[in-house]
């Protein structure tokens, strides 16, 4: 037994130390694959497409493109795994909600840090690059990585803002009566709802929500953690002038006033009882969105959905703000691209990245295919064939869409409605991200805390006088306080550095 | 050679075939055990993973030298949680229960199935009882959720016609115990009955034939016959399942309760609740400390299982 | 050979049991036997209803209408599906073979009292049932070192060896040939390769039908491999086919706040739980045909058991 494991040891060592070949500089005659790990994308045929791609950039930066299509479920699995293990891929997506989390992989070490001062790669291979982005995307993508606080990936540009908004059934409110204008207070809804479930029947559930959302919005409260336990708070109507404190999302007295209206809410039958639990309330809303069986929904917006939404419902759907839109660190950083830093070619990924994001050509060619194949232009604008559904990328995912041309279909004004909608204010916790790392064992069991009471009590469907004390006495039990001692001390740190 | 004693000669044939015979059996083991050592055994490096900081290198090699050492601290969340003793005895419990309940049961079917005169009927009990194995968790839960579902379920239904107060069935952990053990038994019986159903019909009939004209009643013959040409096969399949004691199949945990907070009580086990823990931050020292410590507590009890059977009966143990 | 056979199957039942015991083993296993293919029933059931009565009234036995829709969208992954029929197929048939063949090998000598490295191969193979590297170190070994990533092989190998199947092999041997049979082979003559194929296999084939059904099983239903180690389509599996739509669902329902414009369209042509449910349908039709073939070999495992006594 013994010598098989030393003989084994000695095997797998061999193999790995010749695996680990040390970085040359790059030689800019020498031609190279870039390997480029997407996520949500549906494409079956990428053929036509790269075969133009590369013809541009053996031109432009004598490199050869490879893209691995992953596609909307591949974000919590594959693309974990290729960074985890140092896969032979050069450029990656990442963004600040899902499990290929951009901060937390810059702390351990997955992302090349781009404005390293050892070697500054920013300013050699992509000087203009920020200067065509918006500078809260600069400010979203600094963070303190394992190289140091600075730039470790490349801000996508698209909605930078994030704005909540109630999602009406405006056909339906019309006919009870009221106006868009009457939903605007969450806890003065009981007269509405109560109307539309009168009129409706007993299987009308008018209230048709994302619960965690809901919170929210009814709260102002953005997030700071990926898991939810942690909130600030800001002020709805000027938030660049909220005050910079984070708080346990719930122990506040908004979240216990919150979730006694939402009780009340559900007792009433305003609530699908389904909405408790994450597996069954997305089927459910979606159908009750599809069949118009609501009135008042949770929306996060984004310019465009109003048009995009009532196409698809076939009614009036009418997008009313809760709040002012902001800029937060999670807004800004809704799609990035990373450098691994396992690639082997690190300069030209930059280069190409750069190219990407301040070239239309290249980058239409990525997002919507090549003319004539996968789309024909009509009056400048982009109509597109039978094609494309073999190719169909995560358009927002890719870059700096700014750069593309209107399709048929999109609002005529698409691009000053999306200028307006990001240019919204920053929230003082921009660009802070909490580093859960020093309380890593406490967050493991206050996340199952977070699983096991806050889907319920969001929703209503359990009694928060008897469920909320429970759930806050084992938060308490978890160690919340160090968390939250840990998350503020991190942010007066940032401010601090930030004042500077 | 050829001025050697005449008495050593056989026995240096005699150590020549046994050499030969060695090496003939080692090579057909090769095979498998040249698979185990690249995809079992090489992987164990990352065991080291458990016991180092979560800083992602370009090669297994350089993680493995160049990480810092941190002692047992990948482990912690796994008793620092006020959930801890939760999870364990939930784990525990419903591995216990199941392995001798699915033992019971599906022992009981082959031997049924063995017994049934009809051939037809039992070859066709046989395939469908083999259905379940096939449905994913994920779909079973579909089926579980068509009858529990809060406002469409069919069960839901059925109380409020009979003029009860529905069952909040996902809020109410309560009779999760039983709806679980059911699922279980429902997915696996078949599975493990065809284990025992093939080593019946390994039985040489003349054993049968000899014990009917002894006089045997079926019962007798089940006891005597079937039941010790069976032993071998329920001890090693009992020794190979008390070695997943501290792992539960996760898909039954998690898709079946629909992920539903208020079942925690009933649902939560090691494996859903590092699942949970690690989903979103993907720290691959606690995910690998985790595992290794399940590994250990199954190392442990199967050793002592193991030794046991070995007291009541060398031949019966696994090694 | 049918005359001897059905002579020596009523041999074996000289003692029968009552019909009143029967009729209660009729009535246990029928009704468990129907809890276990109703839902299958359902599952056909929900595939073939029709999505707007789903969105009314849940899933039903009974739907308020029916529909083709599910499958005409089946039909319409057109090539890809036939695709992953025939990759289902061929790592399924490939895989199969050799593992039966790797596992038939090792348990052997595992079975043999009188080979000397018996306690070690044991332990090596079992070893591996109680400790493992964890996943990401066996993706990076299997990936980057071995290779296994976009090929057929990523879908066979990571699967060819079950210590479990080892075992239970192991115990076949034993519980079904006597030892005097193996050492008046070698008494023959008969090479330790001769001996195993031409006299022990053919003795163990209910064993043998039983680790192939369970390994086909598994090579059918593996959909997590893929996910590892596969991105192109042209190897995707059906198993892996269905659980892609199930993860991309889920991640869209959990997510579509953060996606952008594009979510309101993605989320609502996101496929539904009938296409879901007959993609089930044609991953569980093809498997259950091939039971019963299966199955046959198990009893004539009885008979051959029988011939011999």
């Amino acid at each position: 037994m013994k010598r098989i494991l030393a003989f084994a040891l000695t095997l797998a060592l061999l193999t790995l130390s010749l695996a680990g070949v040390a970085l040359a500089a790059d030689d800019p005659s020498e031609e190279v694959t870039i390997r480029w790990m997407l996520d949500g994308s549906n494409v079956t045929d990428d053929s036509a497409v790269l075969e133009a791609v590369n013809a541009y950039l053996k031109e432009k930066i004598n490199a050869k493109l490879e893209v691995i299509w992953g596609t909307w479920g591949d974000f919590d699995n594959n693309s974990v795994l290729n960074i985890n293990s140092g896969a032979d891929i050069d450029i990656y997506f990442t963004c600040s909600w899902s499990a290929n989390e951009y901060s937390a992989y810059a702390k351990k070490g997955a992302w090349v840090r781009l404005d390293d001062p050892a070697n500054n790669l920013l300013e050699k291979y992509a000087p203009n690059l920020f200067t065509v982005l918006p500078p809260v995307l600069a400010e979203g993508a600094k963070v303190e990585g394992a190289d140091g606080v600075g730039v470790y990936g490349l801000p996508g540009y698209k909605e930078v803002a994030q704005q909540y908004t109630w999602d009406i059934n405006t056909p339906l409110l019309t006919e009870l009566g009221y106006s868009v204008d009457d939903v605007s207070d969450f806890y003065a809804f009981g007269d509405i709802l109560a109307k539309a479930k009168e009129a409706k029947g007993a299987d009308f559930y008018p209230l048709n929500i994302e619960g965690a959302v809901l919170e929210r919005m009814v709260n102002h409260s953005d997030i700071v953690d990926t898991n939810l336990l942690l909130s600030f708070e800001f002020d709805p109507v000027n938030p660049a002038q909220s005050e910079a404190v984070i708080k346990s999302r719930y122990e506040t007295d908004g979240y216990k006033k919150f979730v006694e209206k939402v009780r009340e809410y559900y007792q009433a039958g305003y609530i699908n009882p389904d909405m408790a639990n994450h597996e069954s309330s997305g089927p459910a809303r979606t159908n009750a969105q599809l069949s118009g069986a609501y009135l008042i929904g949770t929306q996060t917006y984004a310019p465009g959905y109003d048009r995009q939404a009532s196409q698809e419902r076939g009614f009036e759907v009418t997008f009313k703000p809760a709040q002012a839109g902001i800029i937060s660190t999670t807004s800004a950083r809704g799609a990035m691209m990373a450098i691994s830093s396992a690639s082997k070619h690190p300069e030209r990924a930059l280069q190409f990245l750069a190219l990407l994001n301040t070239d239309p050509y290249l980058f239409t060619l990525l997002a919507y295919g090549v003319e004539g194949v996968h789309y024909n232009l009509q009056d400048g604008k982009v109509a597109f064939t039978d094609k494309r559904q073999d190719y169909l990328p995560w358009r927002n995912g890719l870059g700096n869409i700014t750069q593309l041309p209107l399709t048929v279909d999109d609002d005529p004004d698409i691009w000053e409605k999306f200028a307006k909608f990001n240019d919204a204010q920053g929230v003082p916790l921009l660009g802070f991200a909490f580093d859960a790392t020093p309380v890593e064992t406490e967050m493991t069991a206050l996340i199952n805390a977070a699983n096991e009471y806050a889907d319920p009590l969001n929703a209503g469907v359990v009694d928060p006088a008897e469920k909320l004390p429970e759930f806050i006495a084992k938060l308490k039990a978890n160690g919340i306080d160090k968390v939250l001692e840990e998350a503020n001390t991190q942010l007066q740190a940032f401010l601090a550095a930030k004042g500077n | 050679m050829t001025r050697a004693p005449a008495a050593t000669r056989p026995i240096l044939a005699h150590n020549l075939a046994r050499r030969k015979k060695t090496l003939l059996l080692t090579s057909m083991a090769l095979p498998g055990a040249l698979w185990l050592l690249l995809l079992r055994y090489l992987p164990m490096f990352g065991l080291v993973f458990a016991f180092q900081t979560d800083r992602i290198r370009p090669t297994l090699w350089d993680r493995v030298i160049k990480n810092a050492w941190t002692g047992f601290k990948n482990f912690e969340f796994l008793f620092t949680t006020s959930d801890s003793w939760r999870m364990v005895r939930n784990t525990i419990a419903y591995n216990a229960v199941w392995i001798v309940l699915g033992l019971v049961v599906s022992v009981a079917f082959a031997i049924i199935l063995n017994e049934i005169p009809r051939k037809f009927l039992g070859k066709t009990y046989q395939t469908l009882m083999f259905f379940p194995y096939f449905i994913s968790w994920v779909v079973v839960s579909y089926f579980v959720f068509a009858f529990l579902s809060p406002d469409k379920g069919l069960l839901t239904f059925w109380q409020r016609s009979l003029g009860q107060t529905p069952v909040d069935w996902y809020n109410t952990p309560g009779p999760w115990p039983y709806v679980l053990t059911l699922a279980y038994l429902w997915k696996n019986v078949g599975y493990s009955c065809i284990l025992y159903l093939a080593a019946i019909t390994g039985i040489d009939a003349s054993q049968y034939e000899a014990a009917g004209i002894d006089g045997a009643t079926k019962w007798q013959q089940v006891r005597f016959v079937t039941l010790p040409h069976l032993r071998n096969m329920i001890i090693i399949l009992l020794i190979m399942s008390v070695g997943k004691i501290f792992n539960s199949d996760f898909g039954l945990f998690y898709n079946v309760p629909r992920d539903s907070g208020p079942l925690f009580s009933a649902t939560q086990v090691v494996d859903t609740f590092v699942y949970r823990a690690l989903a979103k931050t993907g720290n691959v020292g606690m995910s690998t400390a985790a595992g290794l410590f399940q590994n250990v507590v199954n190392f442990v009890v199967i050793m002592l299982v193991n030794t046991l059977f070995r007291k009541i009966d060398p031949e019966t143990a696994l090694f | 050979m049918s005359v001897a056979k059905s002579a020596s199957r009523r041999a074996s039942r000289l003692t029968t049991v009552g019909p009143g015991a029967e009729a209660v083993f009729h009535l246990i296993l029928g009704l468990f036997s129907l809890a276990c293919v109703v839902p299958f029933i359902f599952v056909i059931i929900i595939s073939f209803s029709s999505e707007p009565a789903i969105r009314a009234n849940g899933f039903s036995f009974l739907p308020a209408a029916w529909s083709l829709d599910a499958y005409r969208f089946v039909m319409r992954l057109g090539d890809q599906l036939w695709r992953s029929y025939f990759n289902s197929f061929f790592i399924t048939v490939v895989g199969t073979a050799l593992s039966v063949l790797i596992c038939v090998l090792y348990a052997y000598p595992l079975f043999r009292r009188d080979y000397k490295y018996r306690g070690f191969f044991t332990f090596f193979s079992f070893f591996t049932t109680l400790f493992g590297g964890g996943l990401v170190p066996t993706y990076m070994v299997s990936k980057f070192m071995l290779g296994l990533s976009d090929n057929y092989a990523a879908l066979i190998v990571p699967l060819l060896v079950s210590p479990f199947y080892i075992i239970v092999m192991r115990t076949f041997y034993s519980s079904t040939v006597p030892e005097a049979l193996i050492e008046s082979a070698s008494i023959d003559g008969s090479g330790e390769y001769r001996t195993l194929f031409q006299i022990i296999l053919p003795i163990c084939l209910p064993g043998i039908a039983t680790i192939a059904l369970l390994n086909a099983l598994a090579y059918w239903n593996e959909w997590f491999i893929a996910m590892l180690y596969i991105t192109k389509p042209q190897y995707i599996p059906l198993q892996y086919l269905l659980m892609r739509m199930q993860n991309q669902a889920d991640f869209l329902a959990r997510n579509s706040s953060m996606i952008g414009a594009e979510a309101v369209n993605l989320v609502a042509n996101q496929p539904t739980e009938t296409l879901r449910m007959a993609l089930v349908v044609f991953i569980v039709l093809p498997i259950a045909c091939a039971y019963p073939f299966f199955q046959r070999f198990i009893i004539s495992g009885l008979t051959i058991g029988s011939v011999k006594g």
